[in-house]
């Protein structure tokens, strides 16, 4: 119960006689079935933690029920049955008024297409949250100018949304969102309406601010590349509900099922990928005896090519203290890469290279 | 299928709510009228050019140089045309009608704009509202509201709730559902939503509302003067009613004049008020031409403007004439007159304007429809008409309102009723001549208003009389219509047969033939009558002794009509005087003031 965030056995069916479907989904039935009488199930049996300072990012397709659990959290839509509880509070027990009152000081939102007001000002706009909680108008566009200069946008405070582009837009949808010093952060598809390269620096962006913010942080996404770069654990949804929860290795080694196994195909798994997944962890115990170029658990795939081209040896891994936790093969680098985990196989030439590349 | 009694339902409905509500239309009709006349008040007090120069000032401010001197322009060309008067009048019923519509529809359209049940609930009530024929609304409002300014206020008001309450659902709805989603988020309350974030952004579509706003009541202000309005809206209909193509041409264009005021007005307006609009307006680059006023010097312009305005309001009132205490016998009465746009219901009622004036009261005259003069006569809002052709054209009013009016006896008769024909028509002398005639005439009488009483006369009988039907069709359309068809013919020498009756100016404009009616189809001639409300004899007991021993011949009102025709219009009863002037001794003969030994002649 330590957990910021809980969602138990939440349910959100759209439609007419919701309790009745509920108790249908709890009995097996699944959306197909619900369809057909014109009720909508949109998350079905979800539950999950997420720990205070954790980056948990909901990945599914659209039309999975992500933003519909999203919205959950805060309030925006009351699930059908199940719980969520935000600091051991019960969201669902609350009043609209005391609900509001939380909405405005623990929990703000990022929004797909920014949703900033069109006829208040960058500075007011960031500050909208702090004049929602009626804080005087010197300490709101203070505290709204270091959001905003936090973000990256010190000097626009003046200027309106419609001059910014798509991402300083966002920056100002996050500054929106960070001025209300609110404890968890849900954002909703806040980067997919980006252009590629504006979308990663926003997510280095946001990983930045985490180290020194260290917010309990929700995030939606369709993108599983951006999921595996922000999410400390993944919860990947189908069809309204959870499929699998776990770290990005975790889905990426050890898939639930063949849905989130055709999901990661196309990854990139050198970006993904540290060491300590791939190493060979039978170790003789004299890889690092050489005093060559070594790796820890936490380096990152392509780093480890980068040392592992650069030495004749398989790379030792060590940890903290410096003891051998594994060593690398190159063999398991390219293996891994091409997702091919066996052993190699004897070539009929008894291993003369016939070909030159 | 069973006849639906839907008319007589509607009918005890309205007749329910004059009896047991007329306490809340009373008080409705106090605020519509108090709003007006503070409203007219303030507009009329100024100099017109003074007041054209303040609303040139506005248009400066919120649009530019351009439209200011543009607008100067527009209200001197209205005052050099005299119809300053008319068009305040028809400006502060707009503005009142505008202000009214807006109190309703915008908490309607926000309503709307949150709940389907209500918008499901609302539209076919608007679709009711803005599609009936407003002549249908416009007697229950009379019936509710008297004649004058409330009926035509709630006439308009009516008419030009519909597209408020649309825009203002529909301006709302269309604010991104995701500003109104992160609104929420941030935990605002709804109220505030609505109020900071809804309403903001809708606003330049709640502004192009209150545009059609009133656009509407400006177009509808012509109907309001149906029932007495006054202003450029009456003005249309008594140039209507008379033919009067210049004249109605004038009043046109002030109304055209008020309505790009308003529509450039209200448009700045929206731009001005919204914060989007005011940023884009100040990125636009500035010129001589789309100079704008600071607000700052815009309102202290308007300020000594109107400072001076109200200094020469105060210095320029003038002093009222006073009565020769002999022939003073109404003592400052009002006793208002109700007319309808016919000659001899204009001479009739400048007439006895002149004369009841000259007797020391205070006479008011307005115009209407034969219908709301009825109606208003009855409901004791007019005192008196003259123009009541009975038995048999006014029959139907007769019947429906007869008991609620004193009927003070005929003063010209017999009036005769015909279809005429130019006298270049050679063969055709008489109804039954028509006949054999018919492709001459393409089979088409002409025909005035379908609900004048001669008309169902001539379709029921008279064409029936003569063996007529199936020959000739009855065209339907209106007075104004019908004598417009004549003089284009008659400019052509083209056969034409029109409905017409005695005594009417046309004869003596176009050499007509008055077609024998040897069958008597026709019937006998009405006679003119004065009608007044019940008690209006007992609250004036010699102007109505006056009334009812009233009578002019033929040569007299036809001089006294042509009198009033070569004045002009506007000037009706300078024309009175001047005849009555040429015809020395009418005035005593027609309002005898009672001397010394006179009285027991007066009642005899």
């Amino acid at each position: 119960m330590s957990s910021r965030l809980q969602a138990e056995h939440l349910f959100k069916v759209f439609g007419r006689r919701p309790d009745q479907a509920v108790e249908r989904l709890r009995q097996g039935a699944d959306r197909e079935e619900l369809r057909a009488d014109g009720t909508t199930a949109a998350v079905i049996d979800a539950s999950f933690a997420v720990e205070a300072g954790e980056i948990f990012v909901v990945m599914g397709l659209s039309g999975s029920g992500k933003s519909t659990l999203l919205r959950m959290l805060n309030g925006l839509l009351e699930p059908t049955a199940g719980q969520v509880r935000f600091d051991g509070q019960d969201l669902t027990a609350l009043t609209d008024r005391a609900l509001r009152e939380l909405r405005s000081k623990k929990i703000s939102m990022v929004f797909q297409h920014f949703a900033l007001f069109p006829h208040r000002s960058v500075r007011d706009n960031a500050a909208y949250g702090l004049d929602v909680q009626g804080v005087p108008r010197a300490e709101r566009e203070r505290r709204a100018d270091e959001a905003l200069a936090l973000c990256g946008l010190a000097g626009w405070e003046d200027s309106w949304p419609d001059e910014l582009s798509g991402g300083m837009q966002q920056r100002v949808g996050l500054a929106r969102a960070l001025a209300t010093d609110a404890d968890l952060l849900l954002m909703d598809e806040s980067f997919s309406a980006l252009d590629p390269l504006i979308r990663r620096d926003m997510q280095d962006q946001l990983l930045e601010l985490q180290k020194t913010l260290k917010k309990t942080i929700v995030v939606i996404t369709h993108d599983l590349n951006e999921a595996m770069r922000l999410g400390d654990r993944i919860a990947v949804m189908r069809d309204g509900r959870i499929v699998q929860t776990g770290t990005a290795e975790d889905i990426l080694l050890r898939p639930a099922n063949d849905y989130v196994a055709s999901f990661i195909q196309d990854v990139d798994r050198s970006r993904v990928l540290t060491a300590a997944a791939v190493m060979d962890t039978e170790v003789s115990g004299d890889e690092a005896n050489c005093g060559c170029e070594t790796a820890t658990p936490d380096t990152p795939f392509a780093e480890l090519c980068a040392i592992s081209a650069r030495l004749t040896h398989p790379v030792a891994v060590l940890d903290a203290d410096r003891a051998l936790v594994g060593v690398v093969p190159r063999q398991r680098l390219v293996g891994f890469l091409g997702d091919e985990q066996g052993e190699p196989a004897a070539c009929e030439n008894g291993g003369k290279v016939i070909a030159r590349a | 299928m069973p006849r639906l009694h839907l008319g007589d339902w509607v009918d005890s409905g309205v007749d329910w709510l004059v009896a047991h509500l007329s306490w809340l239309f009373d008080a409705i009709r106090a605020v519509v009228e108090g709003m007006y006349d503070g409203i007219d008040a303030v507009l009329t007090a100024p100099e017109p050019l003074l007041l054209a120069g303040i609303l040139a000032v506005a248009a400066w401010w919120l649009r530019g140089l351009v439209a200011g001197v543009l607008a100067f322009a527009g209200f001197a060309l209205v005052d050099s045309l005299d119809l300053w008067d008319r068009a305040m009048s028809t400006l502060a019923l707009v503005l009142v009608a505008t202000v009214i519509a807006l109190v309703i529809s915008v908490p309607l359209g926000i309503w709307a704009a949150r709940s389907k049940a209500v918008s499901a609930a609302v539209r076919p009530v608007l679709d009711l509202l803005q599609t009936m024929p407003s002549m249908v609304l416009l007697i229950p409002a009379i019936l509710f509201f008297g004649l004058g300014t409330a009926a035509g206020v709630i006439a308009t008001l009516i008419f030009a709730l519909a597209p408020g309450v649309r825009m203002t659902e529909l301006g709302i709805r269309q604010v991104d559902a995701e500003l109104v989603e992160a609104a929420e988020a941030f935990g605002t309350t709804p109220r505030d939503i609505l109020l900071r974030v809804q309403l903001p952004l809708a606003l330049p579509t709640i502004m192009a509302g209150v545009n059609q706003v009133i656009m509407l009541g400006l177009s509808m202000v012509v109907i309001a003067g149906m029932v007495g309005t006054g202003g450029l809206g009456g003005a249309v209909n008594e140039a209507i009613g008379r033919l009067d193509i210049g004249f109605g041409f004038e009043a046109g264009v002030g109304i055209v004049v008020l309505a790009i005021y308003l529509d450039r007005m209200t448009g700045a307006l929206g731009t001005q008020l919204s914060p989007l609009g005011r940023r884009a307006a100040a990125k636009a680059r500035t010129t001589a031409w789309s100079y704008r006023l600071r607000p700052q010097v815009a309102v202290v312009g308007v300020v000594v403007l109107a400072l001076v305005a109200g200094g020469m309001g105060i210095f320029g009132s003038s002093a009222g004439t006073s009565q020769a205490a002999a022939t003073n016998v109404g003592k400052g009465k009002e006793i208002k007159i109700g007319y309808i746009p016919w000659d001899e219901g204009i001479a009739s009622t400048f007439l006895w304007k002149e004369l009841l004036e000259e007797r020391g009261f205070k006479v008011t005259t307005t115009q209407y429809a034969a219908g709301p003069l009825y109606t208003g006569l009855a409901t004791g809002q007019l005192d008196f008409q003259t123009d009541s052709w009975l038995p048999t054209t006014h029959a139907e009013y007769w019947t429906k309102y007869g008991k609620q009016l004193d009927d003070l006896g005929k003063w010209y008769g017999p009036t005769s009723l015909e279809l005429s024909v130019p006298s270049y028509v050679k063969d055709v002398n008489s109804l039954a001549d028509l006949k054999d005639h018919a492709s001459e005439f393409g089979g088409k009488i002409v025909g005035i208003e379908p609900s004048a009483g001669m008309m169902g006369l001539l379709k029921k009988k008279v064409l029936k009389e003569y063996g007529l039907e199936g020959t000739y069709d009855v065209v339907d359309g209106s007075t104004p219509a019908m004598l417009a068809e004549l003089k284009r013919a008659y400019a052509r020498k083209q056969p034409v047969v029109v409905t017409l009756w005695s005594p009417h100016w046309a004869y003596s404009d176009y050499g007509l033939k008055k077609l024998k009616d040897p069958r008597g189809a026709w019937g006998k001639g009405d006679g003119v009558h004065t009608l007044a409300r019940k008690g209006f004899a007992s609250d004036n007991p010699r102007a109505a002794q006056w009334l009812k021993d009233f009578s002019m011949t033929e040569k007299q009102l036809t001089g006294l009509e042509a009198q009033i025709q070569k004045s002009g219009k506007g000037r009706e009863q300078d024309a009175v005087r001047t005849w009555l002037k040429q015809h020395p001794g009418l005035v005593d003969t027609w309002a005898p003031v009672a001397r010394e030994g006179a009285k027991s002649r007066a009642a005899g």
